[in-house]
C-alpha cells in the first residue's frame, strides 16, 4: 500500500482537510467584511460589474464534480499564491493612496493576506502528504502589470476581493471532496483518482 | 367564415356581417340567443364597453334566408401586466429553476418566453411538464462571480409585458425545508423533547454541501419562540421544555456557506413525558397522589404560584394551600 493510503496518512489528510475547511470559512468571513469596508472606503458602488482582470485567478470552474483530488489541490495552490501577490500589491497601493489615513483598511488587508499565505502553506502540506511534488513558484514572478490609474487600481482591488471570496467557498467544497472516504476501501481516495 | 376575435375589457366592438352591405337585413345571435336590434347599426353589431360576460360565439344570419353569413368567437380579456418571476436553487450545485405567474388574470391565452444569460453566454431553460410555469437550468459552471440575467416575456393577443431578474449563483440558493421532522418525549425526563429530522430529499449531496439547521419551538400556550442554530447533525434534544405542556416545533435548513434559509418545515407537536397518575380508591390514596403529583408538576421558571407565607410542608413537596387545592382538583380528574 502506498504511503499516501496508510491509515495514519488518511487520518492526517482528514485532519488537514478539516482544519483547511475551518480556515477557508474564517477567511471567507473576513474577506466579505473586508469587501464591505473596501467598497465604502474606496467610494465604489458595491453592485459595480468588474470585468475579469488579468492575473486574478477565476474561481469559476466547469465540471467541478469531475475534478481529481490533485487537480483540486494544484488549482487551489496556484490561486492562493496569485492572491498572495495581488493582496501584497493592493496593500502597497492602499498605503500610497491613503497612507496612514486609513490604517484600519490596511490592517484588514494585511490580516487577509496572512490568512491567504497560511492557506497556501496548508495546501502545500496536503500535497506533501500525497507525495506530490509542489510546483515551484516562478522565480521572477509574472511580468509587472501596466501602471493603472487610481480608479483602475480600486476596481481591480474590488475584483480581487470578490474572486477571493468565491475561492474561499470553493476551497471549502474542494477540501470536503478530498476528505470523503473512498467507497471501496473506506480510506480517503487517492488523489490521482476521480473523487 | 368563423374565427376568433380578442378584445380588451371596456373596449367598443363593431362586428361586420362578413361581406354583407351595411343596409342588409340581418339577425345577430350571441351563443344562440337573438340580439336585440338596439345593438345594431345597420347590419353592424355594436357592443359598447364590453365586459368578460360578453365573451362567446357571435353569429350573423341573412334576414330572410337565415343563411349563416358570419361567425366569430369573441374573447374579452386584458393585456398582461408585468409578470412575477422568481428563481431559486433548491438542489445546489446541480442547477436552479425559475417560476412565474401573472399578478392578475388576462382571461385569454398567454405565451411565456424565458431567456437566461450568464455573462454573454445564452443558456437554455428547460420547461417543466408540471407545473407549466416553471423551467430549470443545469449549472455549467460553479463558483462564478458573473451574474445570471433571466428575462421573461409574456404575450397575448392584446399586448405584451416582461420582467427581468439578475442574481449571482450563491444568492438564490435556498434549500427545501427539512423532512420527516419527529419530536418525541424522553422517558422519565419531564423537561426534554427529542427532535430529529432529515435533509430535504431535493438536496443532492449533503456530504459535500452540508446543511445547517435552525430549530424553533414554543409551548402552544405562549407566543414567543425559542431558537437554536445547529451547525451539524439532524437531531437535537430540547432540555428546557415546560413539563406537561404541548409544544409546537419546526426546523429550517440552509447551506453551510451560502444562500438563504429554507421555509419552516411542517410543524410537529409533542408533550414532554409526565408521570402516570396512580388510580385512587380511598381518601388516603387521594392525599398520597396529591403529594406525588406536585413532584412532577413543575411550574415554569417565571410562573409564581403562591406567596411564601402560604406554603405548607417543606423540601421537595412544599406546597401552598391554594396550589394544593388546584392540584387536588386536577388529580381528581384523573381518577
Amino acid at each position: 500500500m502506498a504511503a499516501a493510503d496508510s491509515p495514519s496518512a488518511a487520518l492526517r489528510r482528514r485532519d488537514l482537510c478539516s482544519r483547511g475547511i475551518r480556515l477557508a470559512g474564517k477567511m471567507r468571513a473576513d474577506v466579505v467584511d473586508l469587501l464591505d469596508a473596501y467598497v465604502e472606503r474606496q467610494g465604489l458602488d458595491a453592485s459595480a460589474s468588474v470585468a475579469a482582470v488579468e492575473g486574478v485567478p477565476l474561481a469559476a470552474v466547469e465540471r467541478w464534480d469531475e475534478q481529481t483530488g490533485t487537480q483540486r489541490l494544484l488549482e487551489n495552490l496556484a490561486a492562493y499564491r496569485a492572491f498572495r501577490a495581488l493582496l501584497a500589491q493592493m496593500l502597497d497601493e492602499q498605503r500610497e493612496q491613503l497612507g496612514e489615513a486609513d490604517a484600519g483598511l490596511g490592517r484588514a488587508l494585511a490580516a487577509v493576506l496572512l490568512q491567504v499565505s497560511a492557506f497556501a502553506y496548508h495546501l502545500e502540506e496536503l500535497l506533501r502528504l500525497e507525495s506530490r511534488g509542489i510546483p515551484g513558484e516562478e522565480e521572477d514572478g509574472p511580468p509587472p502589470p501596466p501602471r493603472l490609474s487610481i480608479f483602475e487600481q480600486k476596481l481591480r482591488g474590488l475584483g480581487v476581493l470578490r474572486e477571493l471570496a468565491q475561492w474561499a467557498v470553493r476551497s471549502a467544497r474542494d477540501l470536503r471532496q478530498l476528505a470523503k472516504p473512498s467507497p471501496a476501501t473506506g480510506a480517503a481516495p487517492g488523489l490521482a483518482e476521480s473523487p | 367564415d368563423s374565427h376568433t376575435q380578442y378584445e380588451r375589457v371596456g373596449a367598443d366592438v363593431t362586428m361586420k356581417c362578413g361581406s354583407m352591405e351595411w343596409d342588409a337585413a340581418v339577425t345577430w345571435t350571441a351563443n344562440g340567443t337573438d340580439i336585440d336590434e338596439s345593438h345594431l347599426n345597420g347590419s353592424y353589431l355594436i357592443l359598447k364597453n364590453v365586459d368578460l360576460s360578453q365573451s362567446g360565439q357571435y353569429s350573423c344570419y341573412e334576414g330572410s334566408s337565415w343563411h349563416l353569413k358570419y361567425q366569430t368567437y369573441l374573447k374579452v380579456g386584458m393585456p398582461p401586466k408585468e409578470p412575477v418571476l422568481t428563481c431559486r436553487s433548491n438542489n445546489y450545485p446541480k442547477g436552479f429553476y425559475c417560476s412565474w405567474h401573472l399578478p392578475t388574470p388576462t382571461y385569454i391565452p398567454n405565451t411565456f418566453n424565458i431567456s437566461v444569460i450568464h455573462g454573454t453566454k445564452d443558456m437554455v431553460c428547460e420547461k417543466d411538464a408540471v407545473p407549466k410555469n416553471r423551467c430549470h437550468i443545469r449549472y455549467l459552471q460553479l463558483f462564478s462571480t458573473v451574474k445570471y440575467k433571466v428575462t421573461l416575456t409574456v404575450t397575448n393577443a392584446l399586448g405584451k409585458n416582461y420582467t427581468a431578474v439578475t442574481f449571482d449563483e450563491f444568492a438564490i440558493v435556498k434549500p427545501d425545508p427539512p423532512e420527516s421532522v419527529v419530536a418525541k418525549p424522553v422517558p422519565n425526563n419531564p423537561r426534554r423533547l427529542e427532535v430529529s429530522w432529515q435533509n430535504p430529499s431535493s438536496w443532492p449531496d449533503p456530504e459535500s454541501f452540508p446543511l445547517k439547521f435552525f430549530l424553533r419551538y414554543r409551548p402552544l400556550i405562549l407566543d414567543q419562540w425559542q431558537h437554536v442554530e445547529l451547525s451539524d447533525g439532524t437531531s437535537h434534544t430540547i432540555t428546557d421544555a415546560y413539563a406537561g405542556k404541548e409544544y409546537i416545533i419546526q426546523v429550517a435548513a440552509k447551506d453551510n456557506d451560502i444562500g438563504t434559509w429554507s421555509d419552516w418545515s411542517v410543524a410537529v407537536h409533542a408533550t414532554p413525558w409526565t408521570e402516570e397518575p396512580k388510580h385512587l380508591t380511598t381518601e388516603a390514596q387521594i392525599t398520597e397522589t396529591t403529594s406525588a403529583s406536585t413532584s412532577s408538576f413543575m411550574a415554569p421558571p417565571t410562573t409564581k404560584i403562591c406567596d411564601k407565607g402560604a406554603v405548607v410542608g417543606s423540601g421537595a413537596v412544599a406546597v401552598c394551600w391554594t396550589a394544593g387545592l388546584v392540584v387536588a382538583a386536577y388529580s381528581v380528574l384523573f381518577i
